[in-house]
């Protein structure tokens, strides 16, 4: 079953060519392996039938399957986006199939009702669950392509008022606060696949922090995408009512596999009156071998709105996986005085394209934003920068601060700066600054006199680069997204 | 989509070009082919990303067209000499001046050309020497510059042969009242050196459309003022490709001020080994003008520079648009490139978008850009009035002071200087709220 895996694996004593060229002969993909497990698949294809079809299989009031009926809708009229820097293969919506949930009777009560395979696939992972996840502190709501399996924790954040489920269980036990946000900041039109997610999502996590009340913990989802020519549609809702906290970890790798998936996931963030939501991504779905076959297409529309005064969202976020990221978390500044921040490293190394970004829209008065993107790009990657700053003539006394760099690791690769700058108000005050650089054969050199191995300079030198950004990553993420950064760029020095 | 063919309203302009001009069979040619192209092209919409922050419907809704040529010996409706004196360097100069297109030469001075050089009109230079012009007259052009090469009637060619250094400096003025579409050609041989400005001016609605095309040999040296003072309702859009060869430096600085609608699009590549472009600049708005200035610099040389620093000063319900995009080529080893783009908002309505961007494709390179947009500082406006100075002064000092820093800074000689920092105090006095 996993013979694909070594199939593809790449010779791994490829020659050194020269201190920095002869870049990229990544390993195989470490967590490139693949469960099987039976699942219940919708037949390929995409009309209203399968939208139907998935609301059925979900039990869903009809509320939802009208909303996402006229999301089908809408996305029908709708053309993919071709503005971006990536260059894309056209995309056959009606060869995938829209739903896959592994089998079973009825959900599981407990662990021990999980499926073993799935249980040793996430052993694989890493990912903390029962005694495991209690040890760590991290309450996991694991997502195993579409339907929610386990869930930890729940009763300690019941205690609290905190509500963190899957999203088909939010749709049952809580509708009214489903229908409440749903859609009230990535609305069904918004985009291409913001429009398609809407239409046919499959499940995700749904959060809810009650008014007052500091989650003492950090929650976090995993995302697996398994079962073959399965899109995945993860839908996210994350509400702070006022002066609540959250911090959100979302962690992805995704077996190997040849043929393209693609993920187009809808996040959405709702932070009312002195509220504040982090939300950290590790991104490391399968990137697609070294000579761009396969892989991830990642289209991913994520947004928060800081709809209450002094609200506060912050986007972090370390992308080193998929062939094609389309992706670009956003703030909406709404409250008067509220903040926004995003924090970003991309890598793209071997045929790995990324478009990515954030906008920062100021509305109300006092708003502040920052930004610090840190894209690198080996092999022959092409790593886009594309942000947008805007200011509306309401927002008195906004303040920007950007910061986008590109470092390049080779003569093949490609860095690219879009950033927009949009202001209507002359009380606001903005700046940007970009710069674009290599790393420097004297900085190899001195790290390398010093007897660190040519990867272990690069990896030092990288993770420096990128320190901003990871300072701002919880704990348990740092650490992971730095070994990240050195498995994505390995090979990449000869 | 032939039924949307904006090129109907021009089509009687471009049979009656054709009528009255003069010219090779190949230039014709050249006309019809520009004159479909505009037809399938079409004036550029805001779905296209380079002008999705340009309004053209001023200009869409009636474009202006060509007025018939004056009647000969400079009289009829022409401007008078005196009307210009504000706007001229004094002597010595070369001046041409080009009345909705058409070289005045009642208006213009020559003065004698040292040998090596090649000063004329264009209409002038297609009668005398047309083989100079064969293949100016490009492809792949822009729907703007293909209209413009099916229109124009006239321009100004200055090429120098290599070595030749011009001294004195070159006056153009574009004197519109109706519509023009003019053509400027420079082309400097290897290690020539010339400085031309280029004022564009008028009164009326009217519209000036210009095209210029601009060659550097190895070791040229070319010194470009733009000097942009149409009248508030007129509108003003131009193209300048540049081409430079090794260690060859185009020294550009553009000031715009005038036009209800304006845009200069400038594309320099630096094809040769340590090619150097600098473009210092500042668009002074206010009412409800919008200029756009779109800066594109193709690296594709060893070791090659860009430097660009523009402000922009926006006032009433004005919008400043400034688009920068450096492209660092595969293999362009050792480029330096640096973009600053920084805009004062002077009031609530006022806006600007900026777009400064990177596309890099090769690792050797330093490659930095900023964009600043804040208001005038308190603490400065407070600063001058402890000291006596009245808050209006003192709000015009500052502004002066950042936008004269653009001029300054650009290097050049002291009479264009002069003229440039002249300019930006007519424009403080007339309207700077």
């Amino acid at each position: 079953m996993s013979d694909s895996a070594t199939a593809n694996r790449p010779a791994s004593n490829a020659p050194s060519a020269g201190l920095l060229e002869g870049i990229v002969q990544a390993e195989g993909y470490k967590y490139g392996f693949i469960t099987d497990v039976e699942t219940e698949d919708a037949p390929p294809g995409l009309n209203e039938d399968t939208v139907r079809f998935i609301s059925a299989k979900k039990g869903e009031p009809a509320w939802l399957l009208e909303w996402r009926l006229k999301a089908f809708r809408r996305w029908q009229t709708m053309a993919p986006p071709d503005w971006a820097k990536l260059d894309i293969a056209p995309i056959d919506y009606q060869a995938a199939s829209y739903y896959s949930a592994p089998k079973a009777a009825s959900g599981p009560k407990s662990l021990d009702e999980v499926d073993p395979e799935l249980l040793k696939t996430y052993e694989k992972l890493g990912i903390p669950l029962g005694e495991r996840a209690a040890l760590a502190g991290v309450a996991v709501d694991a997502v195993f392509d579409s339907v929610s399996v386990a869930t930890t924790f729940k009763d300690k954040l019941a205690d609290l008022g905190i509500i963190f489920c899957s999203f088909g269980e939010a749709v049952r036990e809580h509708p009214e606060l489903v229908r409440r946000y749903l859609g009230s900041v990535v609305p069904q039109g918004d985009n291409f696949f913001a429009a398609l997610n809407s239409a046919v999502f499959s499940d995700g996590s749904f959060v809810y922090v009650p008014a007052g009340v500091r989650c003492p913990m950090e929650l976090s989802t995993y995302f697996r995408i398994n079962a073959a020519k399965t899109g995945q549609f993860e839908r996210t809702l994350l509400v702070a009512d006022r002066g609540a906290y959250v911090s959100y970890l979302e962690g992805c790798t995704a077996p190997q596999r040849d043929e393209n998936q693609l993920h187009a996931a809808v996040v959405e963030l709702v932070a009312l009156e002195d509220a504040e939501i982090k939300y950290a991504t590790v991104q490391n779905w399968y990137p697609g071998d070294e000579n761009g076959k396969g892989g991830i297409y990642n289209f991913v529309t994520k947004r928060g709105a800081c709809r209450g005064a002094r609200s506060k969202i912050s986007w972090a976020q370390v992308e080193t996986g998929s062939a094609i990221t389309w992706k670009y978390p956003s703030c909406l500044l709404e409250g008067e005085g509220s903040t926004g921040a995003f924090y970003s490293v991309a890598i793209t190394n071997n045929r790995q394209q990324a478009d990515t970004g954030t906008k920062m829209i100021h509305i109300g008065r006092d708003t502040s934003s920052t930004v610090i993107s840190k894209g690198i790009s080996a092999g022959r990657g092409q790593n886009t920068y594309r942000g947008q700053v805007k200011v509306l003539s309401n927002a008195d006394g906004a303040r920007n601060y950007t910061q986008c760099d590109s470092l390049l690791i080779g003569k093949r690769c490609g860095a690219h700066t879009v950033p927009y700058i949009d202001v209507r108000h002359p009380g606001a005050k903005v700046e940007h600054e970009a710069t674009t650089s290599k790393i420097s054969e004297d900085q190899m050199f001195y790290c390398q006199q010093r007897g660190l191995t040519a990867e272990d300079a690069l990896s030092l030198i990288v993770n420096g680069f990128c320190k901003e950004v990871l300072n701002e990553l919880p704990m348990e993420f740092a650490v992971e997204a730095q070994k990240l950064l050195a498995v994505s760029l390995e090979g990449s020095v000869g | 989509m032939l039924m949307t063919d904006d090129s109907a309203p021009f089509r009687d302009a471009f049979d009656q070009v054709l009528a009255t001009v003069a010219e090779p069979a190949w230039l014709t040619t050249r006309r019809r082919a520009e004159m479909d192209r505009f037809a399938l092209l079409g004036f550029p919409t805001r779905r296209q990303e380079a002008w999705r922050f340009t309004d053209l419907e001023p200009l869409i809704a009636a474009p202006p067209l060509p007025a018939p040529p004056l009647p000969a010996a400079g009289g009829g409706d022409g401007p008078a000499p005196a009307s210009l004196a504000p706007w001229l360097l004094p002597a010595p100069t070369h001046r041409l001046v080009l009345v909705d297109g058409r070289f005045a030469p009642a208006l213009s001075a020559g003065g004698a050309l040292p040998t090596g050089v090649w000063l004329a009109p264009v209409a002038e230079t297609l009668r005398r020497r047309p083989d100079m012009l064969e293949g100016a007259f490009g492809d792949g052009e822009e729907a703007f510059a293909a209209l413009n090469a099916a229109l124009f009637t006239d321009g100004v060619v200055l090429a120098l042969e290599p070595g030749v250094v011009l001294e004195t400096p070159v006056e153009i003025i574009h004197h519109t009242m109706s519509a023009a579409h003019a053509r400027l050609h420079i082309a400097l041989g290897a290690g020539a050196q010339a400085t031309v400005v280029e004022t564009a001016m008028g009164t009326g609605g009217g519209w000036g459309n210009t095209v210029g095309v601009i060659s550097l040999g190895a070791g040229a040296v070319l010194t470009h003022l733009h000097i942009q003072a149409e009248d508030p309702a007129a509108c003003h859009t131009a193209a300048v490709r540049a081409a430079l060869a090794d260690q060859a430096r185009y020294e550009a600085c553009a000031l715009i001020t005038g036009g209800r609608l304006s845009r200069r699009d400038m594309a320099v590549t630096l094809a040769g080994d340590g090619a150097q472009f600098r473009l210092h600049g500042a668009y002074l708005l206010d009412g409800e003008q919008e200029a756009t200035l779109s800066v594109r610099a193709d690296h594709l040389g060893l070791g090659c520079r860009t430097e660009e620093v523009v402000k922009g000063v926006l006032a009433g319900a004005s919008h400043g648009v400034f688009l920068g995009t450096v492209a660092v080529a595969p293999g362009a080893d050792g480029t330096d490139a640096r973009q600053l783009n920084r805009n004062l908002l002077l009031s609530p309505q006022a806006r600007v978008d900026t777009k400064p961007e990177l596309e890099i494709l090769a690792d050797d390179v330093k490659c930095s850009h900023g964009a600043t947009v804040g208001s005038l500082d308190e603490a400065s406006l407070f600063y001058l009035q402890a000291r006596g100075i009245d808050p209006e002064t003192a709000r015009r000092m500052l502004v002066e002071a950042f936008a004269v820093d653009a001029i300054d800074a650009a290097g050049l000689p002291d009479a264009l200087a002069a003229l440039a920092r002249r300019h930006l105090r007519r424009w403080l006095d007339g309207g700077a709220s």
